[in-house]
């Protein structure tokens, strides 16, 4: 109270409080003791009257300065330009010296670009990929919505039928909107144009419930006909030449003219980004046929609901299903069981990738630390040779800030160098990135350098330039003048905490990456190393889509068969020929439900439910899938109907535990016609190598009626040593056989192999690089720390091996310094290891998060690359010259 | 200060000139010679004060001189002495001579005796 309101005085701007503080301080002490004489009151008044006159004129005088010199810059700018001014000078200054010690700055900006290169480079894709808002109006109230049935022998989730759709869009209070999707391949033809392309078979709610509009063109209405379809932006600039009269055209999709009526605009894509267009439909709620499983739903939530409350409410609602739709008892047991799955769009679109995304980035971010750790000790080292300077330059008056904006100055200019550097680089490896990376990452394709990018750079080197200077800039600024009394005399015990702690938390991380990319290694040895069933080397495939009118039946697809393979097994270097409906690694499988001559009880529920696919004579001998019993289909069979059928190992088990399943039938529950098992050979993993094995039904593609396949679109397999030039040879052999159809999904087995594997090696590949980087690092900085410290200890080594220290000694002495910060390191690295990698769990294959071989070894790896980086310093130390070291005091 | 000299100065302007009129002052004496020869009119707060000052040295008006013989013993900091430059003292009597004008023209149509003086 008693200096009140003198504080009020610093409102005033500062060139004013500078000139006039004093004098105002000292009449507001002298007028309050007068005040203070008449009484208590007065003196009340006196102040309160003084700070509103203080607050008055502090405001009046920053609107409207009355303190201003005539001739000279207002005291504002003054400060800007004089800051200006000596920002400038000290960049000048620091261009200056950087030139003169080229080395330095070389090492520091590659290892800075380095880092923050790879920063951005992964950055660019985590914003592409995760960060940019979904092409929905209010994503946020989007959901996916598929199904449940546990303790029944449907999968885990699964999707949902027509009868849903229909009933969750009447009933539901929840929903404002709800359609299905999908997608499937099948063949578009635009005039001479023919290719299998991705599509998608949607409810015509579909670009209503995500809200989209076309950019040309309308969308469908529930009174179209079935015959439209609307067009990706990608389908019309490709396949239409960016028509904008595309509205009317026709194409051709599995022989029916279809109108399109809309394009939709270039951002949209919806669950998969290669769709090409979508077909769209209307139901009929009196027709549907309830219980065929397998589409999810896109839904849009009303304003205020959530994922839990609509579960509960679709889960209610899909009790009244089969009152309302009837269906087999079975059907009405399922829904028993059911319960919807409801998640949010985005986890549903680029969920699966996310994490693995974030470890990435995490992981690059780890090298940036390391690296930043690194220069930072650089400039500390590089500092500590300059204090003498700077304590002279203190000595004369430059302020402390002066001193550390000198050395900050160098930081940003080198950070500012690398980070140019680092967009270069980053701009060559997203390419790179988007080669590598998994098929399936949605919007990979749109990473690129972008504003954001640059500002997430400019960022990163600011901290960077913060990171690697402020520290050594304090300390070297630091306002012991006694330094100027060391000179340059190597204090020999002082000990460098801050350098220690540098090199063990180096350590630390660089342990915790080397240990992430080991596991992911192994995961990738193990991959590699399982058996799927089949072989994946010197196996070509490709799908072709036969549309000639003549192929009718499965006769006749038989005779064009017999031929084409025919070509195939004549091409040169050919071994064998096969073909199969659905190949491994390519295509799904459907379920089906098996009945054998005893199976008990009543139809509906009873029997077993086994993957099926079509298969052709050769196909197994082609593929290498290894006949465990019996025989694989002749040629004959392939001819004609013989009602025989191959099951797999698993399937023979299934059907008939213990039993030889040989000469034993079986029949489709949907089909009266019965089935002799003629063989039972290897199971192959159909999806990807992290499968169980499963169980098949293989048919001759001549089946018995009702199971006949004329295969619309067969895969063919050839083995041959020349995967990777008979595809010419191929190509032309189709044109011969089927002038007009499509050949498509043209792979080597090993192809296919490395595409189901690329979650684990892109994982592998960037953080095996994060680690590298990371191991060199950190070993630089230890080899930098410990050449210091033999650099400052020179004259104690020199006068303990005047006094007979042996050489092996002080090495001993140099390396155990170095082992101890290792030590630590290593630990605190194992330490964060295992609470880390179990962000890897997802990607991981064979091998635990907290597998002790790989942790030992990375350790072991760590520990030895650490010791070679002690040795080299501690070899310099055992040779100092004893005589030399002392002289040069 | 072309601005003002169009408007006229104020009376607290006229006053704080005044005060330094006979030779450099520091700033507690300003104003309590301003409180004494404005018979109390005037009791400027350090704020206004001090503005008013600024804005007559950033005039031209005032300027910071060197202390004249202490007048008073005075412990601690070494006071800040402001006096008229010559444009300053023009502008005082300019002021003083136009106040004197306007006075007489107002004794004049009062029909007050002029009093000799």
């Amino acid at each position: 109270m008693k200096d009140f309101p003198l504080p009020l005085i610093r409102l005033f701007p500062t060139p004013f409080r500078v000139q006039f503080g004093a004098d105002i301080t000292e009449q507001i002490r002298r007028d309050a003791e007068h005040a203070h004489a008449r009484g208590l009151m007065a003196g009340l008044f006196f102040r309160l009257l003084t700070a509103l006159d203080l607050v008055r004129a502090a405001f009046a005088e920053r609107r409207d300065p009355a303190w201003s010199h005539p001739g000279l810059p207002s005291p504002n700018q003054q400060d800007r330009a004089t800051m200006l001014t000596s920002w400038l000078t000290d960049l000048r200054h620091a261009i200056y010296t950087l030139r003169r010690s080229p080395g330095f700055t070389v090492v520091t900006i590659a290892t800075l670009a380095l880092a923050i290169g790879v920063n951005v480079a992964i950055f660019s894709v985590v914003d592409a990929v995760l960060l940019r808002p979904l092409p929905y109006a209010n994503p946020d109230r989007l959901v996916y919505i598929a199904a449940s049935a546990p303790g029944s022998d449907f999968p885990d989730e699964f999707g949902v039928s027509n009868e849903f759709l229909v009933h969750y869009a009447e009933r539901s209070q929840l929903l404002e909107n709800v359609s299905n999707f999908n997608s499937f391949t099948n063949t578009l033809k635009l005039d001479d144009r023919i290719e299998r392309v991705r599509m998608s078979w949607v409810h015509w709610t579909f670009f209503h419930t995500l809200e989209a509009t076309p950019m040309i063109g309308r969308l469908p209405q529930p009174e179209d006909e079935d015959l439209i379809v609307v067009l990706s932006h990608r389908t019309w600039r490709t396949w239409f030449g960016s028509d904008p009269d595309v509205v009317g055209r026709t194409v051709e999709i599995s022989g029916q003219h279809r109108t399109v009526i809309g394009v939709m605009g270039p951002e949209f894509w919806f669950h998969r980004e290669d769709v090409h267009v979508w077909l769209s439909y209307w139901l009929d709620p009196e027709t549907l046929n309830p219980g065929r499983f397998g589409d999810a739903l896109v839904g849009r939530m009303a304003p205020g609901a959530d994922h839990d409350s609509l579960s509960n409410e679709l889960t209610a609602l899909a009790g009244e299903l089969p009152e309302r739709f009837g269906g087999s008892p079975r059907y009405a047991a399922v829904i028993e069981q059911h319960r919807a799955v409801v998640r949010g769009i985005r986890e549903m679109l680029v969920g699966p990738v996310e994490q693995a995304l974030w470890v990435l980035l995490g992981s690059v971010a780890i090298v940036l630390l390391i690296a930043c750790g690194n220069v930072a000790n650089l400039f500390v080292v590089r500092a500590e040779g300059r204090q003498r300077d700077m304590a002279v330059r203190r000595a004369l008056g430059a302020g402390r800030g002066a001193l550390v904006r000198a050395q900050l100055a160098e930081a940003f200019l080198i950070a500012a160098a690398a980070a140019v550097f680092a967009v270069g680089l980053a701009w060559i490896s997203v390419p790179a990135l988007q080669q590598i990376a998994p098929r399936r990452v949605p919007r990979l394709g749109d990473a690129e350098i972008t504003t954001l990018s640059l500002v997430f750079t400019a960022v990163a080197a600011a901290f960077t330039a913060l990171a690697c200077g402020l520290v050594p800039a304090l300390r070297a600024s630091s306002p012991r003048l006694t330094r100027l009394h060391e000179s340059g005399r190597g204090s020999t015990n002082r000990r460098h905490w801050g350098r220690d702690a540098l090199v063990v938390g180096q350590t630390a991380l660089a342990l915790v990456l080397l240990i992430g990319s080991g596991l992911l290694a192994r995961s990738f040895w193990e991959l590699r190393n399982v058996d799927p069933g089949y072989d994946i080397e010197d196996v070509f495939t490709f799908q072709i889509a036969p549309g000639d009118d003549h192929l009718v039946d499965a006769a006749t697809f038989a005779r064009f068969h017999a031929d084409f393979a025919e070509r195939l097994a004549a091409l040169p270097g050919v071994e064998s020929v096969g073909m199969v409906e659905n190949l491994p690694l390519n295509e799904g499988v459907s379920m089906t439900r098996f009945l054998t001559e005893d199976t008990p009880g009543a139809e509906e529920e009873a029997g077993v439910r086994l993957p099926q696919t079509w298969a052709a004579h050769g196909y197994f001998e082609t593929m290498g899938i290894e006949v465990l019993r019996g025989r694989e289909f002749t040629a004959n069979e392939t001819a004609e109907t013989s009602g025989n059928v191959v099951i797999s190992e698993t399937a023979a088990e299934a059907l008939w535990p213990g039993e030889d399943p040989i000469g034993r039938q079986l029949r489709r529950a949907d089909l009266e016609t019965w089935d002799t098992v003629v063989g039972v050979v290897e199971d192959v993993m159909q999806n990807s190598f992290r499968d169980d094995p499963m169980g098949h039904v293989y048919f001759s593609f001549v089946g018995q009626p009702g199971n006949d396949r004329v295969m619309g679109s067969p895969a063919y397999v050839i083995r041959t040593t020349r995967t990777d030039s008979i595809g010419p040879e191929v190509r032309a052999a189709v044109r011969e056989a089927s002038p007009t159809a499509p050949m498509y999904r043209v792979f080597t087995m090993e192809g296919l192999a490395a595409d189901s594997m690329a979650d684990v090696s892109f994982t592998m590949l960037t953080i095996g690089v994060a680690a590298s980087l990371a191991l060199v690092l950190g070993a630089l900085g230890l080899f930098g720390v410990l050449s210091y410290v033999v650099t400052q200890r020179t004259r104690e080594i020199g006068v303990r091996m005047a006094l007979g220290a042996r050489a092996v000694k002080v090495q001993r002495m140099v390396i155990r310094q170095g082992g101890l910060l290792l030590a630590i390191g290593v630990v605190l690295g194992l330490v964060a290891s295992a609470g880390v990698t179990r962000l890897l769990e997802s990607v991981l294959f064979g091998v635990q998060p907290a597998d002790l071989i790989t942790y030992l070894g990375m350790s072991t790896t760590m520990v030895l690359i650490g010791l070679l980086a002690s040795y080299l310093p501690a070899r310099r130390a055992s040779r100092v010259d004893p005589i030399e070291s002392l002289r040069n005091e | 200060m072309s601005q003002r000299d169009a408007d006229g100065i104020s009376n607290l302007e006229y006053h704080v000139l005044l005060a330094m009129a006979e030779g450099p002052r520091y700033g507690y004496a300003i104003k309590t010679a301003v409180e004494g020869e404005s018979s109390g009119a005037l009791q400027p707060r350090a704020g206004s004060l001090y503005r008013v000052l600024a804005r007559l040295i950033s005039a031209g008006w005032v300027t910071e001189t060197e202390a004249p013989e202490p007048d008073e013993p005075h412990p601690g900091r070494a006071r800040k002495y402001y006096g008229l430059t010559e444009p300053g003292r023009e502008a005082l009597a300019n002021e003083a001579r136009r106040l004197r004008d306007v006075a007489a023209l107002a004794e004049d149509r009062l029909g007050i005796a002029d009093g000799g003086r």
